[in-house]
């Protein structure tokens, strides 16, 4: 799970010398958020999100000649004043979870993705890792979900996959999650059929115990 | 009392899954065994099944599709396109019979020789695509069934009611953009169900924006979500749609001792849905309804929940 398959490579850049003016009708037209700023060698300078725009604009509360006037005033300044300036940045040989990281860490909505020598590669959105979730959770395929509790104790996922495996199953994905009961984990294998009575079937008769998915009410989780 | 008619052919049993799989023909030979041996059966018009003419069926799947169908069958294959989709040499043809049985069903109503009819067919139908097999399904015999009633009986507007626990995502792709066909499903939600679509926020797209119409019920919910969803959701909906004819996608695995899926619903709440769907055929289109089976594979109680079905249409309860 690189992220040199998931960035996005097409990108839109601009100089450091494009006006805030400029900007702001191209990050429009392209329907983008962020920005990057490179120089004449592909060198990465910093990045302008549209947050930085808006707080760059005067305020709308502002008399209409008076906005027009300091709009107008605004608008021809460079970017690069503006412009967050040696931003957090990421190499293609990162992973998803890196990324899932920093992101949650620094609290940006993009990461641009640059080489060992600087140059912009690419950028990874939120959007990006959202979209590699579905992908990787396979979610956006036909299946069904189970939910099944298990002691905490070494070898339940196999017995799990095991039976799977010999229903003839494709698995999509499997989620764990330890935040159960202290003794306990929950396991939800995504399957990728509607066919899952004899799967159910087994999973029962060796003693796993099958839960109504809706007792996974967050509410219900212990407090850690 | 209502003229019902009735459709089934002991040629649906020859679609043989291979006897692990839960799509099997006992769940229509204990479903006439149960029939014959309550009674119901002699006061039903019986109708007989019939090979569908080809152009039906292509007035809804691709045309590639169905020779690919053809030939897995013909190959001797054990499934088609997906470890789900479980066939024999025979199944091809039993479909046709299948889709047959539904036209036949429609002739008969459009007709006026019975006032509405339930089809006992298999292989279902609802998760079919144009161009894909799905969830046990090979040839979409609801959709197939609302193209019929517009090319052959002029019929324009046609309401799609499914409440199998599953989303009939072929029925809803199929009309995605018609407006000329609702479809209206109610089924487990996605996120723990197959085929994990039928969102709320699915309702059709350009001339068909509005005309899908999708009630997603959580897991361990029942009755109580049924009645209160089909009010609030269907009924209004259906109403304002004025359909002039309604198919039903008949599945009876969101029943409680289902295993099959994770809703609910009791033998009461199934008929609190079928009373609701023939009194909307009365109010909307003149009681013309035609329920087609679909899903419902414990074999304990889909004869009995097909029995208070068929005898809801037939007004003997």
């Amino acid at each position: 799970m690189f992220i040199s398959d998931r960035m996005c490579r097409e990108l839109i850049t601009a100089g450091p010398d494009l006006t805030i003016g400029e900007a702001r009708a191209l990050m429009t037209e392209k329907g983008i958020r962020h920005l990057p700023v490179v120089d004449g060698d592909g060198k990465l300078l910093g990045i302008v999100s549209d947050r930085d725009l808006r707080d760059a604009m005067p305020s709308t509360l502002l008399k209409k000649a008076d906005y027009e006037q300091t709009l107008a005033r605004i608008s021809g300044h460079p970017i690069s004043e503006i412009m967050t300036g040696n931003p957090q940045t990421i190499y293609p040989y990162y992973t998803i979870q890196d990324c899932l990281l920093i992101i949650q860490k620094k609290k940006v909505g993009a990461l641009p993705v640059v080489d060992d020598n600087g140059r912009l590669q690419g950028i990874l959105s939120t959007r990006d890792l959202l979209k590699a979730f579905v992908n990787v959770m396979n979610i956006d395929e036909p299946g069904t979900l189970l939910c099944i509790v298990v002691e905490e104790q070494r070898g339940q996922l196999k017995k799990i996959v095991d039976i799977i495996t010999e229903e003839r199953i494709s698995l999509g994905s499997v989620l764990v999650s330890r935040h159960w009961d202290t003794e306990k984990r929950a396991i939800f294998p995504y399957l990728l059929t509607n066919n899952v009575i004899n799967v159910k079937k087994r999973l029962l008769e060796v003693g796993f115990k099958l839960i109504d998915p809706m007792q996974w009410h967050l509410e219900q989780l212990p407090k850690r | 009392m209502k003229r019902t008619g009735f459709v089934y052919d002991d040629c649906y049993l020859r679609h043989d899954t291979g006897g692990y799989h839960p799509e099997c023909p006992e769940r229509l030979s204990a479903t006439i065994k149960w029939l014959e041996s309550s009674g119901l059966l002699p006061q039903l018009a019986r109708l007989p099944a019939v090979r569908a003419d080809q152009r039906w069926i292509e007035a809804v799947h691709n045309i590639h599709y169905i020779i690919r169908f053809e030939e897995a069958c013909n190959f001797g294959l054990s499934e088609f396109e997906h470890p789900d989709n479980a066939i024999c040499r025979e199944t091809y043809e039993v479909a046709y019979y299948a889709v047959g049985g539904v036209l036949q069903a429609l002739t008969a109503v459009m007709a006026g020789e019975v006032d509405n009819a339930f089809c006992a067919v298999r292989p279902p139908g609802h998760h079919a695509e144009v161009d894909k097999p799905m969830g046990f399904c090979y040839f979409n015999n609801v959709a197939i069934g609302a193209r019929y009633l517009q090319q052959k009986h002029g019929v324009g507007r046609v309401a799609i009611i499914d409440f199998d626990v599953h989303h009939g995502n072929g029925t809803q792709h199929i009309f995605d953009q018609d407006p000329t066909v609702f479809y209206y499903s109610i089924h487990e939600h996605p996120s723990f169900a197959y085929p994990g679509t039928g969102r709320e926020f699915e309702k059709g797209s350009g001339p068909g924006q509005g005309y899908t119409v999708n009630s997603p019920v959580l897991p361990g919910r029942g009755d109580e979500d049924y009645r209160r969803l089909m009010t609030q959701d269907m009924v209004p909906a259906v109403k304002r749609f004025d359909p002039e004819f309604i198919i039903v996608s008949a599945g009876f695995d969101a029943h409680v001792s289902d295993m099959m899926s994770g809703v609910n619903l009791s033998t009461d709440g199934y008929d609190f849905i079928t009373e609701m769907l023939v009194n909307l055929a009365e109010r909307c289109c003149g009681g013309r309804m035609v329920s087609v089976l679909e899903g419902g594979y414990n074999l304990d109680v889909l004869p009995l929940l097909i029995e208070n079905h068929l005898k809801i249409m037939a007004g003997l309860r």
